[in-house]
């Protein structure tokens, strides 16, 4: 009996891992279709696209699929094949060439295809590491980015569909019933006429208290304990105004009256502040060509592809001139 | 007068006679033992014994039978020294030989010739002279000969040298082409790694640590957009704070306004860059004008597949239209 008791070990109890909560594909208010996308690539690419490549996963965040893996034997089918069930709507493909390298977004089933060439390109890090005081909380990645689109006011018809596409890349926003801290990023594409090149850039929004001295909104918003050996007094430190920096003159045009709560600082029926620091990849982009169908399909607009000539005739030579340009500019996606 | 003939004769004989004989010691010394001097002493009393006796010969040389006697002994000990001195010439052929198969130069055989006639004048001078020169003159021969070996060795040791010489010339020569195409094949790989990274880095620009006017002026739209963003909210969430959606009342006064809310933004056309925004939004309002704010409430609720079936028309006819005008471009590019 005693060696029974000695002997006796407790049950080995195996907790089962939590399932990670499912992303609603339908929004519960509107009754709209959440677009999700995929950011993915094409070929080979050197070690700074790959991590523009994580950037831009980063930046279409929660509805994207941020460690997505391709192979060289998958093709654009078996990208469509899991898109498919899992409600994906968007594809950004990257793709480099001797040239230069190349962004195309295309809408999943058999959506238009728009192909941007790259021009410049700089990573998160670089703009990180460029900044006095890069800013990153934790909750910012926790929320879809907001859309500010500018200079897309022409009739273009390639330009409005690109209002259209990169509009619908991101979920749409309904002012009765949206939290303003859920407001946390902002994607601004501004378009520049005479050029033809698109600015994408991503900022972080922060909001501040307008009317309170600068002292006493630092302490409040952070909780280091100030520097008093010089004061006499603490009212000193109440009553003494500090220095305001250069960016605050702009701030009656940067005013914004709150709705509801965010933080520990900006109040209801108060005025904040809005200041915008820049996080996450910056491009500039040039739209080079729409083909109809998804990286297929007839050509609908192209930079280098007009002919002079006929209608008809024009027509063919523009298609065949098209499909040279796929082959000669392309040699990947032949391959694939 | 016959006396006196008699007298020159035999006094001319004898001086032959020490003449061959101090030949013939000088070499017998050099040859057997020249670094012995007590035996070279005992020699010399052996001579002086000899000389002594010549001597008493010749204090009786009155009797002619006696001179017949002596004049065979000294024949006998010439033949002895002619043989020694044949020898000695050989000895010299065969020295004199052996340089020119070496292949001496021709002033080597002149300096030989010259130690040769040394050789005599020494010879002739110990004859004359007292004995005790002798040995002096001999380890200067001596040194003579080995001094010439010795100088023939260092000429024959002084050819291979040169003959080495080319060959780590070449050696140098080969060490020094190596380094030069390992140094040209580490250029061309690094020049090769320049290139892939110049190609890798191709449209990646590091940004400013300051902010240029082209990114302040981003800046600024980007902060308009948020700020009208930010105001429409809070207008359309304040006017709505008191009301209830469910009901029919608050529901009609929610949508006056939202009307309102709709025509004061068509109001301001100011700002055209933001006015896609604006566009979007208006879109949203217009849809949402019919409905109220919680889907399960709305009449169409159960109809998202129809709304599903619209969207995914939609880009088809922005595409047709699309088609429409690129070719109305084209004809006017045509025109």
């Amino acid at each position: 009996m005693r060696k029974k008791k000695q002997g006796f070990r407790r049950p080995v109890i195996i907790k089962k891992p939590k399932q990670p909560q499912e992303q609603p594909s339908v929004d519960p208010i509107t009754g709209k279709k959440i677009p999700k996308s995929f950011v993915f690539s094409r070929g080979k690419l050197p070690a700074p696209l790959k991590q523009l490549q994580m950037d831009l996963r980063k930046l279409m965040l929660p509805y994207t699929a941020l460690s997505l893996r391709e192979k060289k034997r998958n093709n654009l089918r078996d990208f469509l094949n899991v898109a498919g069930p899992m409600g994906v709507t968007h594809f950004f493909i990257l793709s480099k060439t001797a040239t230069s390298p190349y962004l195309r977004v295309a809408t999943t089933p058999q959506g238009p295809t728009l192909t941007f060439k790259i021009h410049e390109y700089s990573l998160a890090a670089d703009i990180a590491r460029s900044q006095l005081h890069p800013r990153c909380p934790k909750d910012l990645f926790k929320s879809s980015a907001l859309i500010v689109l500018s200079g897309f006011v022409s009739g273009d018809p390639p330009l409005q569909l690109t209002t259209n596409m990169f509009q619908n890349i991101f979920p749409t926003i309904d002012v009765k019933t949206v939290k303003l801290s859920t407001c946390q990023r902002i994607v601004l594409l501004n378009y520049n006429k005479d050029t033809k090149l698109i600015d994408f850039r991503h900022y972080s929004i922060r909001l501040q208290p307008v009317g309170v001295s600068r002292r006493i909104r630092k302490l409040v918003q952070s909780h280091q304990v100030p520097d008093l050996r010089n004061l006499l007094d603490v009212s000193n430190f109440v009553t003494k105004a500090g220095y305001g920096s250069e960016s605050e003159a702009d701030e009656e045009a940067a005013t914004v009256t709150l709705s509801s709560d965010i933080g520990r600082v900006n109040r209801a029926s108060t005025k904040s502040a809005v200041k915008l620091h820049e996080v996450g990849p910056r491009m500039t982009l040039q739209l080079v060509r729409i083909e109809k169908g998804l990286c297929s399909g007839e050509v609908l607009f192209s930079e280098y592809g007009k002919a002079g000539g006929k209608g008809k005739s024009d027509d063919e030579m523009q298609g065949e001139e098209d499909e040279e340009d796929q082959d000669g500019e392309h040699p990947e996606d032949s391959e694939d | 007068m016959a006396e006196e003939m008699k007298m020159v004769e035999p006094g001319r004989g004898k001086r032959k006679f020490f003449k061959t004989q101090g030949h013939k010691k000088s070499s017998k010394k050099a040859k057997v033992m020249p670094p012995q001097h007590g035996q070279k002493k005992v020699k010399i009393d052996k001579k002086m014994k000899k000389l002594f006796r010549k001597r008493a010969r010749e204090y009786n040389s009155d009797d002619e039978e006696d001179d017949e006697a002596t004049v065979p002994a000294t024949l006998e000990p010439k033949s002895l020294a002619s043989i020694t001195n044949k020898r000695n010439d050989k000895d010299g052929i065969e020295s004199e030989d052996r340089s020119e198969d070496e292949g001496a130069a021709g002033p080597q055989k002149t300096w030989n010739k010259n130690a040769t006639d040394m050789n005599y004048h020494s010879s002739d001078d110990e004859g004359e002279d007292d004995d005790e020169i002798q040995p002096g003159i001999t380890k200067f021969t001596e040194g003579c000969r080995a001094f010439k070996m010795a100088f023939r060795n260092l000429m024959k040791k002084s050819v291979p040298d040169d003959m080495l010489g080319p060959i780590l010339s070449g050696q140098r020569k080969l060490v020094v082409d190596k380094l030069a195409e390992e140094e040209a094949e580490r250029k061309v790989k690094g020049e090769a790694k320049k290139e892939k990274q110049m190609l890798a880095e191709k449209g990646h620009v590091k940004p400013a640590t300051y902010l240029d006017s082209h990114e302040k002026f981003l800046i600024s739209v980007a902060t308009k957009g948020v700020v009208k963003l930010f105001n429409a909210v809070n207008k359309a969430q304040t006017a709505q704070r008191g009301l209830d959606p469910s009901r029919t009342k608050d529901a009609k006064e929610i949508r006056k306004r939202t009307k309102q809310a709709f025509f004061s933004e068509l109001g301001k056309p100011s700002l055209p860059a933001i006015g896609t925004t604006t566009k979007a939004k208006e879109s949203t309002d217009r849809v949402e004008d019919e409905q109220p704010a919680w889907a399960p409430l709305r009449d169409n609720y159960m109809l998202t597949s129809s709304k599903l079936k619209d969207w995914d028309k939609m880009p088809d006819k922005n595409v047709s239209d699309d088609m429409g005008k690129t070719s109305e471009d084209s004809s006017s590019d045509e025109d």
